[in-house]
């Protein structure tokens, strides 16, 4: 048995000739919040489609909990919560009366569990109010209180702050985040939104045209994209000299047209400036700069990464 | 299954299908009511006999009224996981694909029947009030026999037309569908015909108005064949489909 919550293996979903999804491996361990990362159309929505054994894989094998989905889907399921795209319900009924459906038939007898989701995203006010009646957000809101409802150790949400406003999202990520600390629900996520993923996730899974490019961890991305302060300079080989030898700089770049970047003493630009010229170093360009996450998908997938 | 039957009931809370559905229903008995007023007013002297009346608006609830009605009350029960987009939460839970199908049907047969129940109700209260002659209990009784075999029957022969629902997600080839085999049971609703095709059978097994040309079982057989069939088609489809 493997220690993932949720792991595929060589996943792959082919409609006719075109491969939506090739052949991807994501591992996501308990208790983490997983983001996966792609543009429109990267085959995000197919992969947890697959996930939660609405679309079947062409090829390839899903564990969850460390057991196979298509085996053991009625000891899986109950333990995982989800909202693939934008979650139906019944117009003509209240939001209570929706979930009263859903609690039936999962067997929950609990009968606070209904209202107690409902209180946790905020729909236990307008008891009456139907379902008709609700914004793109209300329901979105609500297709969290479905899917946290019978309190699942694994959460899938695809793209859940589609239609929130600032504040709806800014709610939505204290909500996940405290779910995952409070109860340990380990959560997979996604969205075509860097940023929205950047402050969630702990392990973001970049996909991209069906491929999974990239697993790589909040801590190491950010590792990836330090802030440096970079020179022009008339002398790169005397420059470097001098960093090393007055300021004992050695963690720094050298790059094309006399280009050096330092990555240490940041706000320091001022003396590293004044010794470069004392020293008959010419000084064109002096910048603060920061490699942005965005610019490290951007080259990852070779375009834009939000729309 | 008693969950899912009671979700079943549950989603239609406040529904207007429900209410459509009775007006549906009252349709013909009310034509009917009205003809027969209009005949006894033009024909003084002639008795209208319930028996006679039982008899001609089943005869509308079957061959007219019914396969469309019930069509689109299974095209309802079925679209709407599609189109209000609920499918994907109760297939998430899981939930069997077949139960919930099942469960599905078992609504369907109690709204049929509740709808002939309607249909016979309102047949007689309008008899009673255009004063219709020949009332007795046998009637009744052989009338509402009629009416739920014919009810009864309609519902399987919904088979199809759930397949046509599940196939293309969308009311208006249902509905399509429905009204192509009206248009024939119309056409071949004084043929001898009439006993082989599924729809009109019902109405010749309700009336037990078999022909001496072809035996009862034909008719049988021509609806057995088609529900299943239907059902058997639909529900492999169903269960095989992928939710998107």
């Amino acid at each position: 048995m493997s220690n993932w919550v949720l792991e595929t293996k060589a996943l792959t979903r082919k409609y006719k000739e075109q491969t939506a999804v090739d052949a991807i491996n994501i591992h996501v361990s308990k208790g983490q919040i997983y983001g996966l990362l792609g543009r429109n159309g990267a085959g995000k929505t197919t992969t947890l489609r697959m996930i939660m054994g609405l679309v079947k894989p062409t090829t390839g094998e899903i564990e969850i909990f460390g057991q196979n989905i298509q085996e053991n889907a009625k000891q899986i399921y109950p333990r995982v919560g989800s909202i693939i795209e934008i979650p139906g319900f019944y117009e003509n009924l209240t939001a209570n009366e929706n979930l009263e459906i859903l609690a039936r038939l999962r067997g929950i007898h609990r009968r606070d569990a209904v209202p107690y989701a409902l209180s946790r995203v905020g729909l236990d006010d307008e008891p009456g109010k139907l379902v008709a009646q609700y914004s793109l957000g209300m329901k979105q809101r609500l297709g969290i209180a479905a899917a946290i409802m019978h309190e699942p150790e694994l959460l899938i949400l695809d793209e859940p702050t589609n239609g929130l406003d600032p504040i709806g999202i800014q709610e939505m990520r204290n909500f996940l985040l405290d779910l995952c600390e409070e109860k340990q629900v380990t959560i997979i996520i996604s969205s075509h939104i860097l940023s929205e993923i950047e402050q969630l996730a702990d392990i973001i899974g970049v996909i991209h045209e069906g491929k999974l490019l990239e697993e790589i961890t909040i801590g190491e991305l950010r590792k990836r994209n330090r802030r440096y302060l970079e020179f022009q300079v008339s002398n790169q080989n005397k420059a470097v000299l001098l960093l090393e030898e007055y300021f004992n700089i050695i963690d720094y770049e050298v790059h094309e047209k006399g280009n050096i970047r330092i990555y240490s003493h940041l706000g320091e630009e001022g003396q590293l400036n004044k010794v470069f010229v004392e020293n008959d170093i010419e000084v064109s360009k002096i910048m603060m700069s920061e490699d942005r996450l965005e610019d490290y998908f951007v080259k990852l997938i070779g375009g834009r990464v939000s729309d | 299954m008693i969950n899912l039957l009671y979700t079943e009931f549950l989603k239609l809370k406040r529904s207007q299908m429900l209410l459509i559905s009775m007006l549906g229903a009252a349709t013909a008995p009310f034509v009917c009511f009205i003809a027969y007023l209009n005949m006894k007013s033009k024909k003084t002297g002639v008795p209208v006999l319930f028996n006679e009346v039982f008899s001609e608006t089943n005869l509308y609830v079957v061959l007219l009224t019914g396969v469309t009605l019930y069509g689109v009350i299974a095209t309802y029960l079925f679209n709407r996981e599609y189109t209000e987009n609920t499918l994907k939460n109760l297939l998430t839970i899981p939930v069997s694909r077949i139960s919930f199908f099942m469960s599905k049907l078992i609504l369907l047969l109690i709204w049929i029947l509740l709808l002939t129940v309607v249909a016979w109700g309102l047949t007689l209260i309008f008899g009673l009030i255009g004063q219709f002659e020949g009332l007795s209990l046998t009637v009744l009784i052989k009338a509402f026999k009629e009416y739920i075999v014919g009810g009864i029957f309609l519902f399987l022969l919904t088979a199809p037309t759930i397949l046509v629902t599940l196939l293309f997600k969308n009311y208006v080839p249902s509905l399509v569908f429905t009204i192509a085999i009206t248009m024939v049971n119309v056409l071949i609703g004084n043929s001898e015909y009439r006993v082989l095709y599924p729809w009109s059978a019902v109405l010749v097994i309700a009336n037990k108005d078999f022909f001496p040309e072809y035996l009862p079982v034909y008719s049988y057989i021509s609806i057995f064949t088609t529900s299943l069939l239907g059902f058997i088609v639909a529900i492999i489809h169903f269960k095989k489909e992928e939710i998107h």
